[in-house]
């Protein structure tokens, strides 16, 4: 047998690929996510009209709409898989592990590519002031990827569940509240020009403790 | 023979494997013990558990109760891992509509991390007959070119033991013909398992794995 | 049965102690009492949620059922004694701060505690089959263990309390009336002894319909 290492990371680079490429083909996830997270966004601009110097408001409300573009989005990866009944082809050539990391790596981007369209049309719609970008992205990326290594788990496990995507965001829910606390804080403290360490040492314990908890875990998603 | 992988002697054994999903019995105790080379054929009426047998014997499914062996080269593999030395193709596989049979085969290869996908997609492609349509999208396949794509997919990497569920279901007789020679050209090196019940497809084993499932029959 | 009664007859006349003659606390006066309920059920809460996850993740080891079958129980009882904690402290808070609710620290872990029960029942409730609920509920249960820390200690403590126990004991020290605290100590072996009996009673009913089901398809 070749180097087992190399061939787990020659397997997930090969799963990421065939995601990138199906959502090429169809475009039929991204389009929609964008869709959803431009009309949440228009909604709550449109709701909340200008906030001015309210910028802690702004700040939940600037998570409220990624957890929401998340929760929408995120279950489609397996989702996916298991409609168009491909999930025995993917087992067959693949481990549960490299399976889940290939998709981990693909939610991530998923995400990067929402938040590249939301951000700036955030900012602008909503007048928000000047933010200091090392810290704002820090506090961006850590929960980013707290909120995909989240939903990579639940959303392969609720793929298998009797309703598909349905219960995803419920059971989602609890595992991104804290997530939604560290990261508003911390983009709160950013526009109130405080430190913004407490916040982004909270946001990356939990995304270290999601992502070990997930690599012990990833072995044990489909047996049957 | 010689110690290649592909070649090395598999061992193929259960001691009461049983499996059943909620109250319901999908495998009734089955023990057996078959060697490589050749072909075994798993008989059994609908519903007797042929396709759950493969999976369990794949590594895919955790029977109820019940032990399986599998060894490749007087090294028993666990059954997480068989999946390496398995070539499966069931009715139940599908393929990724969006891409051409080429791509899902390429996918596959480079998944498995085979030293030359490219070559090995070529040959599986190749023969199973489908070289002509490898750049087409599976969408715009018929059940029957599947059905050589799912052929194609289980031999694409030399397996140890190539598993056959139902393989000449939507076949041509030209399709049969090639599962005929798929069989043959690797019976010599390989442990062949064909689940059916078509007595074409029995007469080309020389052993026989036979489940007694309750079938269709009612519980009382 | 012995065991059954003697829970019965512990709690009942600890309750009527605790709610006649132990003393009351000087801020809390009348509303002392409900130390002897709702604090124990807030620690069964607890309590059952430890238990769950605990044989969730047996269960991923070990692929015994009767694992999953106490992750589920201590589950549906973790649902019952939350709601029974939130409740009591809800009204307590009533009497106290003057509102049902106010995202106090406290009141925002057992909301947290709730949800994630309520996520978990909602999950095996959709989920077919015996092993694949056990296995993938035992895998929500495990990462929500991850999330339990941060929900119930990180999170809420970013915000400030105005419950009891930190105002009552600011150096953290038990410096209870004795009789209070005998009470209160009490009732939390009784809930704990009420805790584990209605465990092992709902295990074994499980364990009784599964045998039902299966003799069924056979």
């Amino acid at each position: 047998m070749p180097n087992a290492a190399s061939n787990s990371a020659g397997a997930v680079w090969s799963v990421l690929r065939k995601e990138c490429r199906t959502e090429w083909r169809t475009r039929y996830g991204l389009n929609a996510a964008l869709l959803f997270a431009v009309a949440s966004l228009t909604a709550v601009s449109f709701a909340a009209g200008r906030l001015g110097n309210r910028t802690d408001i702004m700040a939940a409300l600037f998570w409220i709409v990624l957890l929401f573009a998340t929760l929408a989005s995120m279950s489609h990866a397996f989702v996916r898989e298991v409609e168009a009944r491909t999930m025995l082809l993917l087992r067959l050539v693949a481990t549960p592990t490299e399976i889940a990391v290939g998709k981990l790596l693909f939610n991530l981007l998923f995400l990067l590519v929402i938040e590249a369209v939301t951000v700036p049309l955030f900012m602008v719609l909503m007048g928000a002031p000047p933010v200091r970008w090392g810290d704002f992205l820090a506090v961006l990326l850590l929960g980013t990827v707290s909120l995909a290594a989240s939903s990579t788990l639940v959303g392969a496990v609720i793929a298998q569940t009797r309703g598909r995507g349905a219960l995803f965001a419920g059971v989602s829910l609890p595992l991104l509240l804290p997530v939604l606390a560290a990261a508003v804080g911390g983009t709160r403290e950013m526009w109130a020009a405080n430190s913004v360490a407490p916040s982004l040492r909270l946001l990356g314990a939990y995304a270290v403790a999601l992502l070990a908890a997930s690599l012990l875990l990833y072995d044990h998603l489909w047996e049957d | 023979m010689s110690g290649a992988v592909s070649t090395a002697a598999v061992r193929l054994a259960a001691r009461e494997i049983s499996h059943r999903f909620g109250p319901r019995v999908a495998v009734r105790p089955v023990s057996f013990d078959v060697t490589s080379p050749g072909v075994v054929a798993v008989t059994g009426e609908n519903g007797s558990g042929k396709s759950t047998l493969l999976r369990i014997l794949s590594g895919l499914l955790r029977p109820s109760r019940g032990e399986s062996t599998f060894e490749v080269g007087g090294q028993a593999i666990e059954p997480r891992r068989r999946r390496l030395f398995t070539g499966l193709a069931t009715p139940e596989l599908s393929f990724y509509e969006e891409f051409t049979a080429a791509e899902n085969l390429a996918f596959a290869a480079e998944t498995r991390g085979l030293p030359n996908p490219a070559d090995a997609v070529r040959d599986a492609l190749e023969q199973v007959g489908l070289t002509p349509r490898a750049d087409d999208r599976v969408s715009a396949f018929s059940s029957g070119m599947k059905q050589r794509l799912r052929l194609a997919f289980a031999i694409l990497h030399e397996p140890s033991v190539l598993m056959l569920d139902e393989p000449g279901s939507h076949l041509d007789d030209a399709g049969r013909a090639v599962v005929e020679h798929i069989v043959q050209t690797h019976a010599p090196r390989a442990l062949v398992l064909i689940a059916t019940n078509e007595p074409r497809e029995i007469q080309l084993a020389e052993r026989r794995i036979e489940l007694s499932g309750r079938g269709l029959e009612r519980s009382s | 049965m012995l065991w059954r009664l003697l829970i019965f007859v512990w709690i009942a006349g600890w309750m009527v102690a605790a709610l006649l003659f132990a003393p009351q606390v000087p801020v809390l006066h009348e509303t002392t009492r409900v130390l002897y309920f709702h604090i124990p059920a807030a620690w069964i809460a607890v309590l059952a949620l430890g238990w769950g996850m605990l044989h969730s993740v047996l269960y991923l080891v070990k692929r015994d059922l009767q694992h999953d079958d106490h992750a589920a129980a201590a589950a549906e009882l973790g649902v019952l004694f939350t709601v029974m904690a939130t409740v009591s402290g809800s009204l307590w808070a009533k009497a106290m701060w003057g509102s049902y609710w106010n995202w106090d620290p406290r009141e925002t872990s057992i909301f947290f505690v709730l949800i994630l029960y309520i996520a978990y029942l909602a999950l095996r409730g959709s989920i077919e089959g015996d092993e694949k609920r056990a296995r993938l509920s035992a895998i929500y249960s495990a990462i929500a263990f991850v999330a339990v820390p941060f929900l119930m200690f990180v999170v809420p403590r970013m915000y400030e309390t105005l419950h009891p126990d930190p105002i009552i004991n600011p150096r953290g020290k038990v410096d209870m009336d004795p009789m209070i605290r005998t009470c209160f100590f009490a009732m939390l072996i009784g809930f704990t002894a009420l805790y584990f009996w209605l465990q092992t009673l709902r295990v074994r009913v499980t364990r009784i319909e599964r045998r039902r089901e299966l003799a069924r398809g056979l």
